[in-house]
């Protein structure tokens, strides 16, 4: 008991003393979950949009598949990124293998499944008939898309604090693909596993609390954004 | 304005659509009435240029729409309404403009003008969420008209709304449509309505288009029975001509003798069709010049709107419809004998 309350104190410190290691680290892991989130939007939300309004043979079967690649498994997606990225994949001449972009890579294929998929459900539950109407508007298949993605932006936004939630808070696929190296591709996950098993608790406990911070921050950005236009209503 | 032709469109469900001809002229507002399932959305879908059918031509403003070229520009000249107003999130000012934003276009003035057309100018910074239905159906009207379409397209508009405000703003809808001299198209179930907005019908039943015309030609003289039952034709008795004299034909029905006006030849097997509101009502038997007068009995009083409806058995059935006044001055009520009279030319033949 006494060593999880040394820990927790000794973290305060480092963490108001400014610890500059700590800090690299949360702002490399913010910087790659961002655009690798920012990556899986421009590209989930046009493709799920896509998905959702056209009719086309086997529609089901791949809203099954883009709904199963929102369980996969970071370790997965990151050992099929670190075998396409090695020096000897298809993508080797990249040199991406433990780099920041590699492992923003790793990340986009693991939120592209989910913003994709929550995209695919939001613009099946807007009314037909409305998306017809604002067809007979003038706009053409992109526009009324736009148009349903602006009446649909609660549940966007809800999409978008999912993905990013959940490559904050992911460590399989940034260790396999980044290796977590010192001032490189050492994200707040990597190290706070690495801190505990050197039995660093103070260390790991601060790294941590960051984390939780890092992710309150965004969401919390995030949310504002969603809510200030509820009560815009 | 709209020409088209052999029309075919059909469903796994085994539902087909076959419209032959249609046109609609410049300027006009023509209407298709029918029953639900009729196909009459089906049909609009098409012209609206929103489901590509599987047979047939359409001429839109005069372009060919279903043989390729920029279907874009031919929806672009158009404007849809459809039951519901299917606002966006936004002020009223912000729906009205959208049809211009899709164009890449601002132009508040234009905005302005539809919001007036439409009464709705003092509600332009509302939030279109907290609009009445009423003002709704104005809004999503304003936003049809604010890019100024030659061609309006209704499909079954305010169909929830009730009966006052839908008359108002049926009202100033046709005042609209002429004044802008687009041509329109509204397919609806209401009968009413269509009758208040209509220069021209057609009536669709089972995904055919059963007759086209005049809507007094349509309710008066119905071309079969399918149309004569669904424009509210409510005595319509098998028979036959048994002779004719100039126009008037005596018809066998019933084991009466009923007189209609017809060029049916004598020998025709037809249906002898009447509107209830053609039928009088009285306790003694001058029929005051009416060539159809029988003694009836009353077997049934019931109120129909504003007035009632009276079911007589003359030795056939015959609907009447007759004021309040009338029920509550004669003292109508089942049981009682009367007389009911028609006029010849009041009764319309169909063949069969």
């Amino acid at each position: 008991m006494e060593f999880i309350i040394e820990g927790f104190r000794k973290a305060l410190g480092l963490i108001l003393s400014g610890n500059p290691e700590i800090f690299s680290i949360a702002r490399l892991s913010l910087t790659v979950s961002l655009l690798a989130t920012a990556l899986a939007v421009v590209v989930g939300v046009p493709l799920g949009s896509w998905i959702a309004v056209k009719k086309f043979p086997l529609k089901k079967l791949l809203i099954a598949l883009v709904n199963t690649g929102m369980g996969l498994p970071p370790v997965v997606a990151g050992l099929v990124v670190m075998l396409f990225l090695a020096r000897s994949g298809p993508l080797g001449f990249l040199n991406w293998l433990y780099t920041p972009k590699g492992m923003i890579l790793a990340q986009v294929i693991i939120a592209l499944p989910i913003i994709t998929a929550l995209t695919i459900s939001a613009m099946q539950s807007v009314d037909r008939r409305f998306y017809r109407q604002v067809l007979a508007l003038g706009a053409t298949e992109w526009q009324a898309i736009l148009v349903c993605l602006k009446e649909l932006r609660l549940t966007m936004v809800a999409a978008v604090i999912a993905g990013f939630g959940r490559l904050v808070a992911e460590v399989g696929a940034v260790m396999i693909v980044g290796g977590n190296i010192r001032h490189q591709t050492r994200m707040l996950t990597t190290a706070t596993v690495m801190e505990t098993q050197m039995g660093n608790f103070d260390m790991a406990i601060a790294i941590g609390l960051v984390l939780l911070a890092l992710g309150f921050a965004v969401n919390l950005a995030l949310t504002l954004i969603q809510q200030n236009r509820v009560i815009a209503r | 304005m709209i020409r088209l032709r052999g029309l075919r469109i059909s469903y796994d469900t085994g539902f087909s659509l076959e419209v032959e001809s249609l046109d609609v002229r410049r300027g006009e507002i023509f209407a298709v009435i029918g029953p639900n399932g009729a196909g009459k959305t089906t049909l609009l879908g098409a012209m609206a240029l929103l489901d590509r059918p599987a047979a047939g031509s359409l001429s839109l403003l005069g372009r060919d729409a279903f043989g390729g070229g920029d279907r874009l520009e031919l929806r672009r000249a158009m404007s849809v309404v459809f039951s519901q107003p299917y606002l966006t999130a936004g002020t009223v000012a912000d729906n009205v403009a959208l049809p211009l934003r899709l164009r890449g276009r601002r132009d508040p003035a234009a905005v302005e003008a539809a919001l007036a057309l439409f009464r709705v100018g003092h509600l332009r910074d509302r939030d279109a969420r907290t609009l009445s239905q009423g003002e709704s159906h104005r809004t999503a009207l304003a936003r049809a008209f604010v890019t100024g379409p030659r061609l309006l397209l209704l499909d079954e508009p305010f169909g929830n709304l009730d009966e006052r405000v839908r008359e108002e703003i049926s009202r100033d809808l046709r005042r609209v449509v002429r004044e802008s001299g687009a041509a329109a198209v509204l397919v609806t179930q209401h009968q009413e309505g269509a009758l208040t907005l209509a220069d021209r019908l057609a009536v669709m039943i089972g995904g055919r288009l059963l007759q086209q015309g005049e809507p007094q030609e349509i309710f008066a003289r119905p071309a079969s029975k399918a149309v004569a039952d669904f424009v509210g034709v409510e005595t319509v008795l098998p028979g036959r001509v048994a002779s004719r004299q100039d126009n008037l034909c005596a018809v066998e029905a019933a084991g009466r003798t009923l007189m209609a006006v017809s060029d049916c030849e004598p020998g025709d097997s037809v249906f002898f069709c009447l509107r209830p509101e053609s039928v009088s009502v009285s306790l003694n038997s001058d029929a005051g010049g009416r060539r159809n007068n029988f003694p009836a009995r009353i077997v049934a009083v019931e109120p129909w709107g504003l007035e009632y409806r009276v079911e007589l058995d003359c030795g056939f059935p015959l609907q009447a419809a007759v004021t309040r006044q009338l029920v509550d001055g004669l003292g109508l009520k089942p049981g009682l004998e009367v007389y009911a009279s028609f006029k010849a030319v009041a009764a319309h033949l169909i063949k069969r």
